[in-house]
């Protein structure tokens, strides 16, 4: 289908917008990684002047020199690989048996009436403070963890997805009615395939929510994993293991949630085509 | 003739914290097989539950309401669900009533190819106008093989000139399939081009006012030519006046 822009011929005025956008985009890529290096650059200064102490501040050498240690022993990938795993079935758990429990709910309004209050309260609950009740009851091992790292997220995927479910229109569901479908073709014909972008949103949402739950599991009761490496070093004073963690940790969060969004756009546009 | 949908004393009501309101009071009439009847009423007069309760969608109160043959609704919208091709939605019906066979495959098929749908067969439906929409819809619900129709002003969501001439398409394709047909409109010109009657209906609660036989001096009944009948006024008017419409 045409999409309004003829490919022949482009105007002189056409030509110099596109110019500007082009120029304009590329300016704001490059302040950004300048902004990068500045910051770098700044904090090792700051620590070779001793305007700051290296031995609690740490710096980029420092952990540039705690990386190369790492990957030589071999112990950095082990750790990257144990908080990876962890979250990526925490996440996706969490949004299953979140989902579950939406379809659940939305089956049957009464008890989705009686537990609203609680769901409300649930949600509001910091759910790392479960942490310690959770390691007391399954163990000190990783499936505490990932517990711990599901419960993050479960409860407000339920609430999103029943949500979702909710605001499907009265329409279509007459539609599946009239043609003699009962409630499970409603939810297969219609409420889930409609919801299949809030679905791929939730999963967005608990990428994030998942590592929150997976570093604190960690700091509890881990021997592996980026938060058992976070605060194994801050109690030995390595504060080159620690922020290098810390980094490493908000580079895997990026990465993932942009895996989520290339994901949510393949979706869409398979349904779309 | 055999009437194919009979409502005998039929009453409803709706009920809410706020009070209880009369829908439908001791509503009686019928329609007999292969015939095309409209239902006009001022708006909010309950024309829609109506058809609800025809298509089991509600249960009448008091009275009891008679169907000869399987049901075919036709919605406001076209409701197309736009993760499906237009052959998928219009295959909806038959797989939810699991009867999608080779057989009636190739009857969706035909339907398609007849209707001028055949190559946006594998479209999204947003790729098409509110006219080619409305009639996949059609083809959704002719689909499962009704004996009778229930169109619920399935073109007002369409602007003028489209509902004009999507009108006039799909009352040819209902008479040509030889369909009963219950038209529920508040438009006057489109009930009167369409029908062999008209029922006009009282404010809620909905009972009946009056029935028009409705007969035109043009040879072919094509919802267009209807409306140059000299009769054409008379009728629209006289229905207008019962409908008394204050403004």
């Amino acid at each position: 289908m045409s999409n309004g822009k003829t490919p022949k011929a482009i105007s002189k005025e056409q030509q110099s917008y596109f110019k500007n956008i082009r120029a304009y985009r590329r300016k704001i890529k490059w302040t950004r990684w300048i902004l990068l290096l500045l910051f770098f650059v700044l904090w090792q200064t700051a620590t070779q002047l001793k305007w700051i102490d290296s031995f609690i501040f740490s710096s980029p050498i420092g952990m540039w020199q705690a990386a190369v240690e790492l990957v030589k022993s071999g112990i950095l990938w082990q750790h990257l690989a144990v908080t990876i795993g962890e979250t990526m079935v925490g996440f996706l758990l969490g949004t299953a048996l979140g989902t579950a429990l939406a379809v659940l709910l939305w089956w049957n309004s009464f008890l989705s009436d009686v537990l609203e209050p609680y769901l409300v309260v649930l949600n509001a609950l910091p759910k790392t403070a479960l942490a310690p009740i959770i390691i007391v009851w399954i163990g000190n091992n990783v499936t505490s963890i990932i517990t711990v790292a599901l419960l993050t997220s479960v409860v407000v995927t339920i609430m999103t997805v029943l949500e979702g479910f909710c605001r499907v229109e009265e329409e279509k569901i007459k539609l599946i009615r009239i043609f003699g479908g009962n409630k499970a073709q409603i939810l297969t014909k219609v409420v889930l395939p409609d919801n299949v972008p809030c679905i791929v949103n939730a999963l967005k949402i608990n990428v994030g929510l998942s590592f929150v739950g997976v570093i604190v599991g960690e700091f509890l009761v881990a021997k592996m994993g980026l938060g058992y490496l976070i605060t194994y070093g801050s109690q030995i004073f390595k504060m080159d293991w620690v922020l290098l963690s810390v980094i490493l940790l908000a580079v895997l969060a990026a990465l993932m949630y942009q895996m989520i969004v290339s994901l949510e756009k393949r979706i869409l546009k398979r349904r779309n085509q | 003739m055999l009437p194919a949908i009979m409502l005998d004393n039929v009453s409803l009501s709706y009920h809410s914290m706020d009070g209880e309101t009369k829908a439908v009071s001791e509503l009686s009439f019928s329609v007999s097989e292969g015939e095309f009847v409209s239902v006009v009423g001022p708006s909010g007069c309950g024309k829609s539950t109506i058809l609800s309760m025809l298509a089991g969608l509600l249960t009448p109160e008091k009275g009891s309401v008679t169907i000869e043959g399987n049901i075919g609704y036709m919605l406001q919208k076209d409701h197309l669900l736009e993760w499906r091709s237009i052959r998928k939605n219009a295959l909806l019906g038959l797989e939810i009533q699991k009867k999608v066979t080779k057989e009636e495959e190739a009857y969706v098929d035909m339907l398609l190819k007849q209707y001028g749908l055949w190559e946006f067969r594998n479209h999204a439906p947003s790729q098409l106008s509110g006219g080619m929409r409305q009639r996949a819809a059609l083809i959704r619900t002719l689909a499962v093989q009704p004996d009778i129709l229930l169109l619920d002003e399935p073109f007002s969501a369409l602007d003028y000139q489209t509902r004009l001439s999507v009108a006039d398409e799909i009352g040819k394709i209902i008479r040509k399939e030889r369909k009963t047909a219950l038209l529920v409109t508040h438009d006057i010109s489109e009930a009167i081009s369409l029908s062999d009657r008209v029922i006009v209906l009282s404010a809620r609660p909905a009972t009946v006012k009056n029935i028009y036989e409705i007969t035109l001096s043009t040879e072919e009944k094509s919802a267009m030519k209807a409306r140059e009948a000299p009769e054409f006024r008379e009728y629209f008017n006289k229905i207008w006046k019962e409908l008394d419409v204050h403004v």
